[in-house]
């Protein structure tokens, strides 16, 4: 089973390292909290594993295979699945069409079969249909696969994101910040649906701010602190350690 | 559903109105017109899917149809050339024009693409009529027509129909299969394009080719139409009349275009004071447009309907049925 | 061979002011405007209008076309960029302001006419005066001049420091207090001023001519482009470059290729180095 690596990367914006020789893996079928103040690396970390900006230094592997120069759209066909911090919807198009979006990477057809409505092309679009519609029914939004995504609201954006991105048949999605401007009970309709995801064997990554939820949900955590790794390992462990409350969790 | 089945009624409804035009047009002009609009639509519907649905803003593919006009006229007018291979090898090279100017300026940000189609429009233009042994300058050439039944009016405007309905087609599969999502991606979040496998560049290119190709074909007819071309048929204000069109009959749909290039050739022919203002109008139109329903007018009524939507259907919280996600993701897994 | 070069200077130097129009806009609003080349066009037009028409003092006709430049600069600030930035849709400030544009030249065609018309004397000089004769002088003068201007503008005064500062981070000046909106209009505004003197001046040598709107803004982008967006030294050698290949090219293969030429170039710079000469690459933010 292929581990999804980030070794000793760094990142520089302009004189300002963002990240300094930062490591971290995402394994199958776990949960990997990534925690720290603002400013700390956290999305940029997230932007370089999935190919948004290269890095400076350091490498990205999906078990054997070497990302580091792969664009974006190699890792997402390799089964890297990604969420934005805003979500980033398709406004006109459906609840539906968006999560059908997610199931690009899996389609065979070209541009003539496309054109021509040629079976591929058929066939393409009906199975992208039937998986979107279980998923959006799975992930609790299958009243409203009709709606345009511009009139949802936050909670209903954020899932459909991640419904979006399971349409791709990932083995690994990168969540970034999805408990953001989600009531209690929302956060709990999220925990469960990513324990499922973890259950079934895909590897989370979790950037949060909510940390009571990351604690509750992961199997590890890492902590950033100014582009640099603070603290890995269990929860209970990373939650006790007095740098870690210092620098971030508070008094 | 009663839905598709009141769609494929509309759908046979207007395509027996089209195919039983001629015979109740009140003269020669009016034929002449709706001809002119199946001949222009070719053009559009192929634009319709670079401009309306990945978003890539073109001002200058008069420059196409110009090429495929000249193409056709000089193929079967000066060659004698089967008119319907000629028709075909305008496409082919609008095509291939379509390819070369997209290669280098589908990269650049939208407004210099923008600014490198216009420019595309006025070298077209310069090298028509520099070219003189080519295009024969100034002074333009004669086109020849079809051969029978097409060299009627009536004749003609069906075989033009046929070719429109035939483009429509295929726009229309390229909107509905998954194409279609992948390119309102493109035009409404490359970020999100990208994130699903989207190759970006690839398929701005490949829509763009395909829109070369319809301008050629439609130059050849509109050329075959008109019966003559010079280079002062093409200027500028009709590359941006048929993107203005798209954009007035609202991005993302079909019949939204359509809509918008009846309304933006007819008006003028019915209010005989737009046609003095001309060019003007279509500005005015698109300005308006453009701040009050970005959207445009084919989207008006959703449009409204959501402006002045009242009190929003009670919320349900989201409830997930997790056995029913796990069988999904199952369904999917990767070997 | 030296009347090239003279008149290629003197074209060059409409479209630096077109360039610089452009920087002065987009710096603190982050949009290219289809209107710019129109604010020169209208420069000249009513120039010629306010001069030879109205028969009115060159200095009263001189300040009415500035006028009528700050108008337009205004009017696209306002309609077209305003009302639509707030909106998510990146493409709609191009279309609002193609709009414009549009309805801008087209209204100046059919008022004024779709012929060239000439151009006032602005100073007495005989038309003997050859390559000495005002119509090349005095758009390179102008736009000299107005570089400069802005120049010490950006260095010395309030309105400069203010408009670097919204132009380098807009919301960082709003947190400061700035009113970014208004400081947006007033460099519209200036972009309108800097037009239509340079339109004014270069009156002689393009004459009144409505088309001139569409051209300016493609060729004032080229020359942009070519120097760098945000540059303002850029905008004066691209329009250098832009005025002499022109002209020269003109010379050897004849006025039928001018456009090919100029995009030419455009396109080999872009390929090279898409920045343009002085351009910074931006990182874009995801």
């Amino acid at each position: 089973m292929s581990v999804l690596v980030a070794q000793a990367v760094s990142k520089h914006f302009g004189g300002v390292a963002a990240l300094d020789d930062v490591s971290l893996d995402v394994r199958p079928g776990e949960i990997h909290g990534l925690i720290g103040p603002n400013g700390s690396g956290k999305t940029t970390l997230l932007n370089l594993l999935s190919g948004y900006y290269p890095v400076d230094d350091g490498s990205i592997k999906l078990g054997e295979i070497d990302l580091t120069a792969a664009r974006v759209q190699r890792r997402a066909a390799l089964g890297i699945a990604r969420t934005f911090q805003k979500p980033r919807l398709l406004a006109t198009l459906s609840v539906l069409d968006n999560t059908m979006l997610g199931c690009y990477p899996g389609t065979r057809a070209g541009f003539l079969e496309t054109a021509l409505a040629l079976p591929r092309a058929r066939r393409d679009y009906a199975s992208a249909r039937d998986r979107s519609v279980e998923i959006l029914h799975g992930i609790g939004l299958g009243q409203i696969l009709d709606r345009r995504a511009r009139l949802l609201d936050h909670a209903e954006q954020r899932f459909l994101e991640i419904a979006r991105g399971l349409a791709m048949k990932p083995t690994f999605i990168l969540l970034d910040e999805p408990a953001g401007g989600l009531t209690e009970a929302e956060i709990k309709a999220l925990s469960r649906i990513v324990l499922t995801l973890r259950d079934s064997g895909i590897g989370v990554l979790i950037v949060e701010h909510h940390t009571d939820f990351v604690f509750r949900i992961s199997d590890r955590v890492t902590t950033l602190n100014l582009g640099r790794m603070l603290k890995h390992g269990a929860p209970e462990e990373v939650r006790r350690d007095p740098e870690v409350i210092r620098v971030y969790l508070g008094a | 559903m009663t839905d598709s089945r009141f769609r494929v009624a509309a759908i046979a409804v207007a395509a027996a109105a089209a195919i039983a035009l001629p015979f109740f047009v009140a003269d020669q002009y009016q034929l002449h017109l709706a001809t002119l609009i199946a001949t222009y639509w070719i053009l559009v519907a192929g634009l319709n899917v670079v401009v309306g649905f990945s978003g890539q803003l073109s001002i200058g593919h008069v420059g196409l149809l110009a090429i495929g006009s000249y193409a056709f006229t000089i193929l079967a007018g000066q060659h004698g050339v089967d008119p319907f291979i000629a028709t075909m090898a305008a496409g082919a090279i609008g095509a291939t024009c379509g390819f070369l100017l997209g290669l280098p300026s589908l990269r650049l940000p939208g407004f210099y693409f923008a600014m490198a189609t216009l420019a595309f429009a006025l070298i077209v233009g310069e090298l028509s009529l520099a070219e003189q042994d080519l295009t024969g300058g100034g002074a333009g050439l004669a086109v020849p027509g079809f051969p029978a039944p097409f060299d009627t009016p009536g004749g003609f405007y069906w075989l033009v129909l046929a070719m429109a309905a035939l483009v429509t087609w295929v726009t229309a599969n390229i909107a509905r299969l998954m194409w279609g999502r992948a390119l309102v991606a493109i035009r409404d979040s490359e970020v999100a394009a990208r994130a699903n496998g989207v190759p970006v560049f690839r398929m701005k290119l490949l829509v763009f080719t395909f829109s070369g190709f319809t301008a050629g074909v439609s130059g050849a007819l509109f050329a075959s139409l008109q019966t003559y071309v010079t280079p002062e048929t093409f200027t500028f204000e009709l590359g941006l009349f048929f993107f203005i069109a798209i954009v007035v009959g609202g991005r993302g749909g079909i019949l939204g275009p359509f809509l918008g290039l009846v309304l933006l050739t007819l008006l003028p022919e019915v209010v005989a004071p737009l046609a003095r203002v001309g060019n003007f109008f279509y500005g005015a139109l698109l300005l308006v447009v453009v701040l009050a329903v970005p959207e445009g007018i084919g989207h008006l009524v959703s449009t409204l309907r959501e402006r002045f939507r009242p009190i929003k259907v009670e919320k349900q919280p989201v409830s997930p049925d997790l056995t029913r996600l796990a069988t999904a993701i199952h369904a999917g897994k990767r070997g | 061979m030296l009347t090239v070069l003279i008149t290629g200077l003197a074209t060059g130097a409409i479209y630096a002011a077109t360039a610089l129009a452009y920087n002065v806009m987009f710096s603190t609003s982050k949009v290219l405007s289809v209107t710019t080349g129109h604010l020169s066009m209208l420069g000249g037009v009513f120039g010629s209008f306010f001069i030879s028409v109205l028969k009115l003092p060159i200095p009263v006709g001189l300040a009415g076309a500035t006028m009528v430049g700050i108008a337009a600069g205004l009017v696209t600030e306002l309609v077209a960029v305003r009302r639509v930035l707030s909106r998510s849709d990146e493409h709609l400030w191009l279309l609002s302001t193609l709009a414009l544009a549009t309805m801008i030249q087209q209204a100046v065609g059919l008022w004024w006419g779709t012929e060239p018309k000439p151009f006032p004397r602005l100073i007495p000089q005989d038309f003997s005066a050859g390559l000495l004769d005002q119509k090349y002088w005095l758009p390179v003068a102008v736009v000299a001049l107005i570089a400069v201007g802005l120049e010490l503008l950006y260095r010395f005064t309030m309105f400069g420091k203010i408009f670097i500062a919204v132009s380098e981070d807009a919301f960082a000046a709003r947190a400061r207090g700035i009113a970014t909106e208004r400081v947006r209009a007033l460099s519209y505004a200036l972009a309108g001023v800097i037009g239509a003197l340079a339109g004014f001046a270069a009156g002689q040598l393009t004459f009144a001519f409505f088309a001139l709107g569409l051209t300016l803004t493609l060729n004032g982008f080229i020359a942009l482009a070519f120097g760098g967006l945000g540059s303002n030294a850029g905008a004066l050698v691209g329009g250098a470059a832009l005025g002499l290949l022109s002209a020269i090219a003109t010379y050897f293969f004849g006025g039928e290729y001018q456009n090919t030429i100029a995009v030419g170039l455009l396109m080999i710079v872009l390929l090279v180095k898409p920045e343009g000469l002085f351009g910074k690459k931006t990182v874009r933010a995801v």
